[in-house]
């Protein structure tokens, strides 16, 4: 049982990218490799709604997905998003006040995924 | 549990490696509690997005039908029977796959639903507008039973995930977590017997000693 509970904590970041890509690259082409092996298909009308947040000399330097990083440490359903281009998003979407970085309560984390469910993705940390 | 308690070897390096085995299931735990609540968020959002999508596509399919019956009312049934015979009956649809936290979940898109009557495939000359706002209505009720069917794809499989997920938590919980505390537990009661057996024997051997002395 135990070897069965740690494979699943293995698993646990492993729907995670191969590799981030940038909002440029994703407008072009929307789909990108996960660790696992498999592909995920951003939404365009996310990517959309990107586009239309941030100026296009920023295109290049957001990543996507914006992993969500989910930490014990936070307290119990938190999340983090790092980077400024990052949370100059989230910040906007939600509004809240941009800074370096954010931390996200459980209603705020459902309305980010709510309003961008593909171009977000959780990341398990500890 | 006394299974488990029986086969340890009682020293101190199995109770070190018990212990950093301790903290790395409920670091585990906390993480997979982490995973479950992120789970239960996604599944109680997309629930209520079938809700209100369910409701709305009933609502397009009810209005298109409505349109077709009055459609049939003004054309005749087998005059729209007919425009439907030769009405185009390929819609393309883009289905690609997004990941939530590892579960495959499908992306049902239609592309170009709304078609106009032109491209629709029947006579424009014999059909009355009543039908291509029928058709109209009916592409747009097929849209939104596109979002339905991802919906409930998505809602099916994320289910699925956190019953899995649960179980592991609960594993963790209930019982891998509990087991080892009891070995660690187990294991300290008998470094401390053992250490209250030594002092006890030296005692012992001390005042034997101390005996023979005073005998000498």
């Amino acid at each position: 049982m135990e070897e069965v509970i740690f494979r699943e904590l293995v698993r646990l970041n492993a729907h995670l990218p191969r590799r981030r890509i940038s909002l440029r690259e994703a407008l072009k082409n929307p789909e990108i490799e996960l660790s696992n092996g498999g592909t995920h298909r951003f939404r365009d009308s996310e990517l959309e709604v990107l586009k239309s947040i941030l100026p296009e000399k920023d295109w290049d330097y957001l990543k996507l997905p914006i992993l969500i990083e989910m930490n014990p440490k936070f307290g119990k359903g938190a999340g983090r998003i790092k980077g400024t281009l990052e949370c100059r998003v989230v910040a906007k979407l939600l509004g809240k006040q941009e800074a370096e970085e954010i931390i996200l309560y459980l209603p705020e984390i459902a309305e980010l995924r709510g309003k961008l469910p593909t171009v977000t993705e959780y990341f398990f940390a500890a | 549990m006394t299974k488990a308690v029986t086969t340890i070897s009682p020293t101190r390096m199995e109770l070190i490696r018990l212990r950093r085995r301790i903290e790395l299931a409920q670091k585990g735990h906390d993480l997979l509690e982490e995973k479950m609540d992120a789970l239960m968020m996604e599944f109680l959002g997309l629930a209520r997005r079938i809700k209100a999508a369910r409701t709305e596509a009933f609502a397009k399919l009810s209005d298109a039908h409505s349109k077709l019956l009055k459609c049939m009312a003004w054309m005749g049934t087998l005059e729209t029977v007919q425009a439907s015979t030769e009405t185009l009956k390929e819609v393309e649809i883009d289905v690609s796959g997004r990941s939530i936290m590892g579960v495959r979940v499908p992306m049902v898109e239609a592309v170009e639903i709304h078609r106009k009557p032109t491209d629709r495939g029947y006579s424009l000359h014999v059909s009355s507008t009543l039908l291509d706002e029928a058709a109209s209505a009916f592409e747009e009720a097929l849209s939104k039973l596109c979002e339905l069917a991802e919906m409930e794809e998505a809602i099916k499989r994320i289910g699925l995930e956190l019953e899995r997920t649960r179980r592991r938590v609960n594993a963790l919980e209930h019982v891998l977590i509990p087991r080892l505390k009891s070995a660690v537990a187990f294991i300290s009661f008998r470094l401390d017997e053992m250490e209250r057996d030594n002092f006890v024997r030296l005692k012992r051997i001390k005042a034997l000693l101390e005996a023979r002395e005073w005998k000498r």
